[in-house]
């Protein structure tokens, strides 16, 4: 946590899925998910990564891990070049960088058992064998405080939160350096999304692990942060450390996310107005022209169209794309 | 939805070219004696007959040149002119019926098509109307017997079936009978005195106001259709009353009752027309089928359509008709395919409107 | 498992949680989840139940024909005829020439001390009860034999069509195309008297053509129900997780794929015997007196206008057929509707 090298460098990163239309199917447009995002995530740290539905974190993430064919950008892990990888050395890097999914009753084969499941990477590279593998099986479990005896049962016998932790066996079974969860708690019941994220931290603690966790909810990212960015539309809009950007968003769309947060203080909208957008997000196959949020900016000008802002480092650690970033409007919550 | 519809046309001549191939790659598997021998019509002694035989049809050529030359004919290179070729509308001369194919399939085509026409009504009235009563009914008495008759009907052979009902419709008593027509009723047809304006027995005979005519077709007819129509009343049930049961448990049903909507409004505007979708592309299934595939039916009836016609040729190897009525089948039956993927395009909203 | 005592309070309520109430029994670990329902499933309904009885019975017919049917003469499968005579005789008849021996169970049964013509015999003599109970064999093989041939045949070209995608996928796509258009009788008609000449008259040129004309439906839906299963969250898990592409396919597509296939092809066994029996009711395939249930029935065709005088030509076999292949559409309607809600929605 405390070392300050860069584990995970995303250059320029853009994932285009291609439209088809017309009798021939030619290609008439894209799906610009992700349209150009970078960032660094140092060694032991997670960075958080937030936006709305569609904004294109999820895609993020997964195009990162080669999971997807990026249209253009350089992904590297450590010093090593994924993104120029061929299929079986790529497949080799899944040793160092994995995945935690979203959706506990999908991401799990409803056939296996839960010991194939879990020690199905290490099967993979033949980490282990024989009997082995069920050591190391149960060792995982351990780790995510499930019991080792329940490992011949199916997925289906499990809860939500139950299968989560499954599938955070499977993505540590080789000792992954870099782990990208994607919305991990989202699907869980509020009521056991705390105790996960205190799971997530601890094997953070243990095991040396580097995050980028995605999820939609500023909120559920504070906790467990160290730098958090912010997405829109298939680019970065603001990347800041945790405490920077709840102390002090300068984005009008992080700080419209902000105060989305309840808060349970009735006196508190005394003196707070909530920011609330107006308008659709516009689709990712047209984004806006100029800078992207301007549609739904509440102090959008006419400039905002003509060119993107620069993605500015305003002060140490805190990047932000807007041409008002220190205007009198954009107020200070 | 216009891309849809010029996709599905491009698809066609593939489909030709795919079914002509087919049918007559089949063919092929005889060696060219044999062949040479099915394409004249009395089967020369020696050897040297055979070989010309085969020179001048070319049935020991490469595969591809036959075909061509099966499409195409053969020209003579003397007078000029063409012996044979699909594509001229040549189907060659049936040995079995002595005449030409093509004159064949004149002749028996609009039989098939008759039956058809008498068929649609019933199958898809009682079978849609079956299925959604017993969806509506669910567990309910008529549920039950409608699946039971389901299981049955899918299970039953329709050639026993047909035997059956001519057990006990004709042998006993003759209320109905096999075959096409009475011995009056061919006699009055080929005397002249009977218009035939569309070849189809029922409606030319209502077009001659000759309504004694018209019940003798139907009176040969009603076997053959309740044969052919039970076991789609039977399939029918079962997808109507499944798809049916599927739509009535959704989220918008349970909606469109909770906005106080009368029961009967609920089924006939919300969930029926719903529920219809892949009914409709059985139903084209269906009726497609009744023009290439009632072989069987026709032949236990001895209903003289293109389906007996078939079964006919093939049982005496008569490869040239086999060929013909082979080619000319899949021909109408690519075309009603097209016909009914159309039509589903103008019903189905998420086609039209893609 | 000593890592357990270093958890910071908190965190024993997760351990609790991960015990399971629902008890699981010996027979569903062995089979699988999946295959347990399936089973437990077949047995629920009285429908099922009914089917599965009735395979079991034409089952233990096809073994014991031997026993119930003993044969005469060296080929079991040519049905014995009493003689020459072109008058069919109804149930009960004497057997005079050809007898067969007779059976322990015949004479406590029957009452009688000879053979009869339990069912009757058709024109030529060919006695009806055996065609029947050695019929059960023919119905079994070209059931079997058909359904698992059509099978292989979609789900590979399927599995290829799904795998590999593009060109390779919509040339295999119109290739079934083809073939669907054709009607499947005649072709399957045609076929088969084109093969008869050149295998000579058996089984196997119905078989063939049957084959021939039979894999398009499974490689339709084997295909489908692989490009839906591709997306699944837990194929992209395993390709995370580094799994090699021939595993993913044969451990995580194929067997989650598999069922809407297997279903098809319960129902399938059905069809097919129907099939086989329509076209050697026509006259093509198997030659006269083969112990074939439609070879039987065609028997029934020189006779339509005094049916109702020979109508155990009809029934008996009849009534055969309907039930086989109402015992395998039972338990193929009881295996679709175990698999459907399951297909449906979440794992």
């Amino acid at each position: 946590m405390t070392e300050n090298e860069v584990l995970i460098q995303v250059d320029d990163l853009k994932m285009h899925f291609p439209i088809y239309r017309g009798v021939i199917r030619r290609q008439v447009g894209a799906v610009r998910a992700v349209d150009g995002v970078s960032f660094k995530i140092h060694r032991g740290e997670t960075l958080g990564l937030v936006g709305e539905s569609g904004c294109g974190k999820s895609t993020t993430g997964r195009t990162m891990l080669q999971l997807y064919q990026p249209t253009a950008g350089k992904v590297f892990y450590e010093d090593i070049e994924l993104t120029a990888l061929k299929n079986e050395p790529m497949r080799h890097m899944r040793k160092n960088v994995q995945m935690i999914f979203q959706d506990p009753y999908a991401s799990l084969n409803p056939r296996m058992t839960i010991r194939d499941i879990v020690a199905e990477p290490l099967v993979a590279f033949g980490t282990a064998s024989g009997k082995a593998i069920d050591e190391r099986v149960r060792e995982l479990m351990g780790l995510v405080k499930l019991d080792p005896d329940f490992m011949l049962r199916y997925p289906h016998e499990f809860s939500g939160g139950q299968r989560q932790r499954i599938g955070i066996a499977r993505a540590l079974a080789n000792n992954p350096s870099f782990i990208v969860c994607d919305e991990p708690i989202s699907a869980l019941d509020v009521s056991i999304q705390a105790q996960v994220i205190n799971l997530f931290e601890d094997l953070q603690k243990e095991l040396d692990l580097t995050y980028l966790f995605i999820a939609h909810d500023l909120s559920m990212v504070r906790h467990i942060s160290d730098r958090v960015a912010v997405m829109y539309l298939g680019i970065i809009v603001e990347l800041a450390d945790r405490n920077e950007i709840y102390k002090n968003p300068i984005h009008p769309y992080t700080k419209a996310l902000l105060s989305a947060i309840p808060v349970a203080d009735p006196d508190f909208y005394e003196t707070h107005d909530r920011i609330v957008l107006e308008g659709d997000v516009p689709s990712p196959a047209n984004p806006p022209s100029g800078c992207r949020f301007r549609t739904r900016c509440p102090i959008a000008e006419s400039y905002c169209a003509e060119s993107r802002p620069e993605f500015k480092e305003v002060s140490p650690g805190h990047f932000v794309e807007c041409f008002k970033w220190d205007h009198p409007d954009n107020k200070r919550r | 939805m216009t891309n849809y519809i010029i996709r599905r046309l491009l698809l066609v001549p593939v489909l030709l070219i795919g079914v002509t191939l087919i049918i007559f790659g089949m063919l092929q598997l005889l060696g060219p004696v044999e062949r040479s021998a099915l394409y004249v019509t009395d089967f020369p002694k020696n050897e040297k007959q055979i070989e010309g035989i085969i020179k001048k049809y070319g049935l020991d050529e490469p595969f591809f040149n036959q075909y061509w030359r099966w499409l195409t004919g053969v020209e003579d290179p003397v007078t000029g002119e063409r012996d044979g070729g699909i594509l001229y509308g040549d189907f060659g001369y049936s040995r079995t019926a002595s005449q030409e194919v093509i004159g064949i399939i004149q002749n028996r085509f609009p039989n098939t098509v008759d039956l058809a026409l008498w068929t649609v009504f019933p199958m898809l009235s009682v079978g849609i109307w079956m299925g959604v009563k017993a969806a509506v009914n669910q567990n309910k008495f008529f549920d039950q017997a409608a699946r039971i008759y389901s299981i049955i009907g899918t299970s039953f052979p329709t050639f026993v079936f047909g035997l059956l009902l001519l057990m006990l419709l004709y042998a006993n008593n003759q209320w109905f009978l096999p075959g096409k027509m009475s011995d009056w009723v061919s006699q009055l047809v080929y005397s002249g005195e009977f218009k035939q304006y569309t070849k189809l027995l029922s409606i030319d005979a209502l077009l001659n106001l000759r309504f004694d005519v018209f019940w003798d077709a139907m009176r040969h007819m009603i076997m053959p259709i309740i044969t052919l129509s039970y076991i789609s009343w039977a399939t029918f049930v079962r997808v109507t009353r499944s798809s049916m049961l599927e739509t009535l448990r959704m989220d918008y049903v349970t909606t469109a009752r909770a906005k106080g909507l009368k029961e009967n409004d609920v089924i006939n505007k919300h969930a029926r027309p719903n529920a219809m979708l892949p009914v409709v592309t059985m139903m084209g299934g269906s009726i497609v089928g009744l023009l290439g595939g009632v072989v069987i039916t026709e032949t236990v009836f001895n209903y003289p359509g293109i389906g007996k016609a078939a079964a006919e040729a093939a049982s005496q190897l008569d490869v040239v008709t086999i060929l013909g009525l082979a080619i000319f089948t899949g021909f109408i039956l690519i075309i009603s395919n097209l016909i009914v993927d159309i039509l589903y395009a103008f019903i189905d909203p998420r086609v039209r409107l893609s | 498992m000593t890592e357990m005592t270093t958890i910071p309070s908190g965190d024993n309520q997760l351990l609790e949680e991960t015990k399971s109430d629902r008890k699981i029994t010996w027979l569903e670990r062995i089979l699988g989840p999946d295959n347990y329902r399936i089973v437990t499933g077949l047995f629920k309904t009285p429908a099922s139940i009914i089917g599965f009885v009735l395979i079991l019975i034409f089952i233990l017919v096809a073994i014991f024909a031997p026993v119930i049917a003993p044969p005469v003469g060296s080929d079991p499968m040519k049905i014995p005829r009493d003689g020459f005579s072109g008058e069919p005789k109804g149930p009960g008849a004497e057997w005079k020439r050809n007898v067969p021996e007779i059976p322990f169970w015949y004479t406590p049964l029957t009452g009688n001390e000879e053979w009869v013509h339990l069912l009757g015999t058709a024109q030529g003599q060919y006695d009806i009860f055996y065609g029947i109970i050695w019929g059960t064999r023919t119905a079994f093989q070209t059931g079997i034999i058909v359904v698992v041939a059509t099978v292989l045949i979609g789900v590979i070209l399927g599995s290829i069509a799904a795998y590999y995608g593009g060109w390779v996928d919509n040339l295999i796509m119109r290739i079934t195309d083809i073939f669907m258009t054709l009607p499947y009788i005649m072709m399957a008609l045609i076929f088969s008297s084109v093969l008869t000449p050149i295998l000579g008259r058996s089984l196997w040129p119905p078989l063939i053509a049957m084959i021939t004309f039979g894999w398009m439906g499974y490689a339709r839906i084997i295909r489908s129900d692989i490009l839906s299963i591709k997306e699944r969250d837990f194929v992209l898990a395993a390709r995370a997780s580094g799994v090699k592409n021939g595993r993913i396919l044969f451990k995580h597509i194929l067997p989650n794929a598999i069922f809407p296939t297997l279903v098809l092809a319960s129902l399938g066994i059905g069809d097919v015997v129907l099939g086989f029996a329509a076209l050697s009711f026509l006259g093509i395939g198997t030659e006269i007196g083969y112990a074939d249930w439609g070879q039987v029935l065609s028997f029934a065709r020189n006779w339509i206008t005094v049916l109702n005088r020979y109508w155990f030509i009809v029934v008996y076999p009849g009534l055969t057929l309907t039930f086989f292949v109402m015992g395998w559409n039972l338990v193929g309607d009881a295996m679709r509707d175990v698999l459907d809600p399951r297909m449906r929605g979440k794992s």
